[in-house]
Order: structure tokens, then C-alpha cells, then sequence
């Protein structure tokens, strides 16, 4: 019955786990833009191509405008421009040099932004080329240390010395491991790579301006639509039709770049596969762990069952006696077996709700566990299952007893 | 027709290599109503004829009716309904089952038969009172004197109403005051109707039945009737 006990208790336990991570998980995709996201930068032509690849015009602004009018399965588009400048903010603090992106709009739908205050970039911004900036929580921190977001509205930030004013402040995006790590006041880990970097760091001003104040002076004869682009984002509309709208995109992009290939969609999609299948696995093992102590535990039912039934053969004479069929006495030891592992089933729920809370503080993983009903009925079912198969040796053994020699029997 | 008719039954028991045969042919007949008792000495037969009679077995060899119903090779389903509805069974040591209550020990036949839990109950409290067990009914056997006992255990038997009681030894256990009042309970059901076959070692307990029949080596040696 401990066997039972441990088994749903583990059961509970890893189904809470895992969906913990994977409600992290799924947390961490929106932040970074979900699955919807697709990236389509410029790439080098392979060296089939070559010969003709000034053919292409490149990925340009009309790339943009082609996809939004052809590319019907595709909800936001926004080009991007970079340009690295330094920041600096005009209370003469220390610059520092940053990737600043001109974008549009769509962007921030695109990338699922949150705004800690202010306001996103509008379409006016866009139409005026208005010198203004949405920044990043690292970047304002940077400048302003200790400023609440709200207060940095409104002042101005100077990029290669032009002064750029301050509409929007993006929320801190951190890891739930980090969060954690800054509320119990330690300081969080130092790690190769953060996903949120790109976010944190944003330095975001109206494609327009971007042109007109950093790129347009390089290339003379470049206009703004021929401008060669550092990257196109889109969001798709219906993840239903995700390839079916990779497939728009590549055919709307061989049309304009004359079928020279040097463009590349990047996708989220193998990266969250690979998170999915992590969670699989160890879903997987910790499954195949709880279900093996619930063997146990079953084999440890049909032991005491075994051992009550030698203890209670006369029992079984007398009920054969006054007319029980067989069936009736199998019945009677597996309705037994099944209480006592329902018994141990509730005890191990019990213990499930111990042991989650442990594990909410000590947990291994960077997300907290999440217990559903639906865990708790699988692994009481899954507790019945086995005391019913294990139960089903001890009743045959009991139902075929001869009633004469069980009558005898002392 | 008779209640009970055994013809050329005989059954062996195989112990190793040895073959024994615990009844070697019998013939009897039992008509419905009879009071009859089987003696012999012990290893007669007469425990393995009472068997087959109360159709916990089935013989190796031979015809047997029961209730009209031919049990010669009857499945185990088919001999567990017969020694529920139409057989009731009084053993020497009582055979009740100790974490049950009087009542619930009285009613096991009718939770084998598919009666509703509430008349279970009625018709056990019934059967108890019959035997005049009626203020004792929430008590464990433990709790309860031998001739108590056999009482829970006559009241179990009857509770199904059946055509047939059997006594294995019932006043085996029993001090002779007690084994009387049981045998006055078994007299006055052969006078209800019933038909009676008791299995007894005691000559004054055979003395009282009017139909006697003598065992001895599996074969039956003597028959008396009053």
C-alpha cells in the first residue's frame, strides 16, 4: 500500500512539474513572440545563384508592401533598420553604444511588447519621421538609473547627438528563475545567453526617421523604398495555416527577388519543438518512474491480499457453502483489493499536496507546479487500475477453492 | 417423486498412486418429508455421502437427483444455486462467520440469491425470532453460547426456505440439555414439512429418527425404518 501511496503521490507530483514547465514555457514563447513570429532576413545567395544575383533587389521596403497586399494569411508585417549609435542621455551621462531599429508600428504587435509607460510608436510618428524613441528597461536603467518608468517619459535621449524624445518605456523581461532570484534579493545569475536581451536593450524609432537622420546620407541613391532592410518581421494570423503561410511569403519574395534566393525565414518553430520535447521527456521518465512504485505498490496489494485469503478460507467455505458462486467470491476479493488501493490512492493525493508544496520551494526546475484536477482523477484511476489487476491473481486463487476443504480448513 | 435419488454412486479419491473409494455404489432414495438420519463409524462414508447429498461435490460415478434437478455433472454455478435455494446446512462447529452480526450471519444465503438489501434484513430478523433468537440480533457470534450458536446457524439454513435441511453432527458440540433443545428444533421442522437428514455418530440422536441408514466401508449395510 506504501507502494500506492508513493506511486500516485510521484504520479501527482511529476504531472504537476511538468505542467509547471510547460505553462513557463509557454509564458516565455509569448514573450518572446510566440510561435507566430517569423523573421525573413537577408541572406547570401547560395552559389547556384551567384551569377545573377544582382538580379535581386534585395529585401527592400516594397518587399514589405507586396507581402502586406499578396500575403493574405499574414497579419502584421514591420520592416526593420538598424544602426548602431551611442546613447546617451542630456544630463551628460556616460553614452553607450546601441543597436537603435527603425520599425513600424506593427512591431510592437509582432513582438508582443508590453509597455511599463508611455506610449507605443504610432503611424503619425511614422508619417512626420518624428524624432522619438521607445527604449528598453535596460537601456533606461542605464541612463536614468533609479528613475521610475513614468518619469522618464518626455525627456530626451541623444542618439549620435541627436536629441530623440523619450514616448514609451518596454517592461524589465526576465526569466521566472531571475524574478525569483531579484525577489529573494540575490543577485541574478550571469548567463551566456538571454533571450530578452534584444527586448531589454531596444532602442525603437519610427522607420522614417531612421532613414532620413542615419541611412539615407550612406548610400545617396538610395530612396527609402530601395533601402536595403537589416530584416522583416511578420506575424502570422492563424498558426493553422503556418506553413501554408510560409509558403505565401516564399512565393510573394521569388516574385520580387527574381527568384534569387537571398532571403531566410526564421522560425521559432524547431527551437519550441525542442522545448517541447524536453518536456516530454521528462514527463516521460518521471511517469515511467511513479508508474513503476505503483507496480510495486500493486504487487504489494496482491501480497496482503494473498495473505488475507489463507487467513480467511473458511470464510470463503462458509460463503461457498450457503451458495456464493465462484464469481461472487472473485468479485468480493477484487472490490477488496480496489478499496485498498483507492485508500492508498487518496492517501498518496494527500501526500501529492505535501509533497507540491516542498517542491514549490525547493523546486528544481524555474517554474512553480501546477496541480489540475485532471492529474489528480488520472492518478486515482491509474491507483484503481492497479489494484484491480493485482487483485485479480488473489480472487481466481480465492473464487477456485474446493468448498469441502475449505470448510475443513482451520 | 423422490426429493433425493442416488443410484450407483460412487466416489474415489486419488492419493498418489492409491486409488480409495470413499462410497463404492449406493443406491438410495429419500422421499420429500422424510426425517431421516445416516450413521457409521468414522471412515464409512458417511461425511462424503452427506457431501454429495448437500451438493457441495459431485460423485465420480453414477445418477444423482436432486429436486428433481440431475447433479451428476453439474457445474460448480448450477450446485452453488441448489445449496442456496433449496438446501439449508447445520454443521457441527457452526461455521458463522465472527465479524458478522446475528442478523447479517442469518441474511448471507439471501445476499446470494439477489434479494433486496431491506427484505435481507426483514427476512433474517424473521428466521431469528423462529429459532427464538429475536433479542439477540445485533450481537457476534463470540458473544454467544453454543446452543446459541447452532440456533444462528438453524436460522441461517432456513432463512431460503428450502425443501432440504441437513445436520452434520449438530449436537456434536453441544452438552446433551442444549443437544436436545437442538434436535426438539429439527423434530418440529420435519413436522413443518421439512425433509431432514441428519449425519450423527450418537445412537440416542439416530433413535429418534424414523428412518435410519447405516454406513460402513462406503457401502450402505443396514436400513431401518420405523
Amino acid at each position: 500500500m506504501l507502494g500506492v501511496v508513493l506511486g500516485v503521490s510521484s504520479l501527482i507530483a511529476t504531472m504537476a512539474l511538468t505542467r509547471g514547465i510547460e505553462e513557463g514555457m509557454h509564458i516565455f514563447m509569448q514573450q518572446l513572440g510566440g510561435l507566430e513570429l517569423v523573421k525573413v532576413v537577408p541572406n547570401e545567395p547560395s552559389s547556384l545563384m551567384l551569377e545573377f544575383a544582382n538580379l535581386s533587389p534585395g529585401l527592400t521596403l516594397r518587399d514589405a508592401h507586396s507581402l502586406r497586399n499578396s500575403a493574405t494569411l499574414i497579419s502584421h508585417i514591420s520592416p526593420e533598420i538598424t544602426h548602431t549609435v551611442s546613447a546617451a542621455c542630456s544630463d551628460a551621462g556616460n553614452s553607450e553604444r546601441r543597436k537603435a531599429r527603425g520599425i513600424l508600428p506593427d512591431h510592437f504587435v509582432i513582438g508582443i511588447h508590453g509597455l511599463a509607460a508611455g506610449r507605443w510608436l504610432v503611424d503619425l510618428d511614422i508619417e512626420r519621421g518624428a524624432r522619438c524613441a521607445v527604449i528598453g528597461h535596460t537601456v533606461a536603467n542605464q541612463l536614468w538609473p533609479g528613475t521610475p518608468a513614468a518619469d522618464i517619459i518626455g525627456r530626451t535621449i541623444l542618439l549620435d547627438q541627436t536629441p530623440f524624445e523619450v514616448v514609451g518605456v518596454l517592461p524589465l523581461y526576465e526569466q521566472e528563475e531571475d524574478t525569483r532570484a531579484r525577489q529573494l534579493g540575490k543577485k541574478p545569475r550571469a548567463r551566456r545567453w538571454d533571450p530578452f536581451r534584444q527586448k531589454n536593450e531596444a532602442v525603437l524609432i519610427p522607420f522614417s526617421t531612421m532613414f532620413h537622420e542615419f541611412r539615407s546620407g550612406a548610400f545617396p541613391e538610395n530612396s527609402m523604398d530601395s533601402l536595403k532592410l537589416d530584416a522583416l518581421t511578420v506575424r502570422i494570423g492563424n498558426l493553422d495555416h503556418f506553413r501554408a503561410a510560409l509558403g505565401q511569403i516564399r512565393s510573394v519574395l521569388d516574385l520580387s527577388h527574381r527568384g534569387v534566393d537571398d532571403y531566410d525565414l526564421e522560425t521559432r518553430e524547431d527551437w519550441f519543438d525542442r522545448i517541447e520535447s524536453s518536456v516530454r521527456a521528462t514527463r516521460l521518465s518521471g511517469g515511467l518512474i511513479s508508474a513503476i512504485s505503483l507496480i510495486v505498490g500493486g504487487i504489494g496489494i496482491m501480497n496482503i491480499m494473498l495473505a488475507s485469503i489463507s487467513e480467511r478460507i473458511r470464510e470463503f467455505g462458509i460463503r461457498l457453502a450457503v451458495g456464493a458462486r465462484p464469481r461472487d467470491i472473485f468479485r468480493q476479493i477484487l472490490v477488496e483489493s480496489m478499496l485498498i488501493s483507492l485508500l492508498g490512492g487518496l492517501l498518496g493525493v494527500g501526500a501529492s499536496l505535501g509533497l507540491i508544496e516542498i517542491l514549490k520551494m525547493i523546486s528544481p526546475t524555474e517554474n512553480i507546479p501546477v496541480l489540475t484536477t485532471g492529474s489528480i482523477l488520472f492518478s486515482v484511476a491509474f491507483a484503481l487500475a492497479s489494484g484491480l489487476l493485482s487483485g485479480l491473481y488473489p480472487a481466481s486463487k480465492a473464487a477456485h477453492l474446493d468448498p469441502i476443504t475449505a470448510l475443513r480448513y482451520d | 417423486m423422490s426429493i433425493l435419488e442416488f443410484e450407483g454412486v460412487r466416489k474415489t479419491y486419488r492419493v498418489g498412486e492409491q486409488e480409495i473409494h470413499a462410497l463404492a455404489g449406493i443406491d438410495l432414495r429419500i422421499e420429500e418429508g422424510e426425517f431421516v438420519a445416516i450413521i457409521g463409524p468414522s471412515g464409512s462414508g458417511k461425511s462424503t455421502l452427506m457431501h454429495l447429498l448437500g451438493c457441495l461435490d459431485t460423485p465420480t460415478e453414477g445418477r444423482m437427483v436432486v429436486c428433481g434437478t440431475d447433479l451428476s455433472r453439474a457445474t460448480p454455478d448450477t450446485l452453488a444455486r441448489m445449496r442456496n435455494r433449496e438446501i439449508g446446512f447445520v454443521f457441527q462447529s457452526f461455521n458463522l462467520l465472527p465479524q458478522l452480526d446475528v442478523v447479517a450471519n442469518i441474511g448471507l444465503p439471501l445476499v446470494y440469491s439477489g434479494v433486496p438489501r431491506r427484505d435481507q434484513r426483514a427476512r433474517a430478523e424473521e428466521a431469528a425470532r423462529r429459532v427464538g433468537l429475536g433479542d439477540r440480533l445485533a450481537n457476534r457470534p463470540p458473544q454467544l453460547s453454543g446452543g446459541q450458536c447452532q440456533r444462528v446457524a438453524i436460522a441461517r439454513a432456513l432463512v431460503n426456505n428450502p425443501r432440504i435441511v441437513f445436520g452434520d453432527e449438530p449436537t456434536g458440540n453441544l452438552d446433551s440439555a442444549t443437544g436436545r433443545n437442538i434436535l426438539t428444533i429439527f423434530k418440529e421442522l420435519h413436522a413443518a414439512g421439512k425433509t431432514i437428514i441428519l449425519v450423527t455418530h450418537d445412537p440416542a440422536i439416530a433413535a429418534e429418527a424414523p428412518r435410519v441408514i447405516e454406513l460402513c466401508d462406503g457401502r450402505i449395510v443396514k436400513e431401518a425404518k420405523a
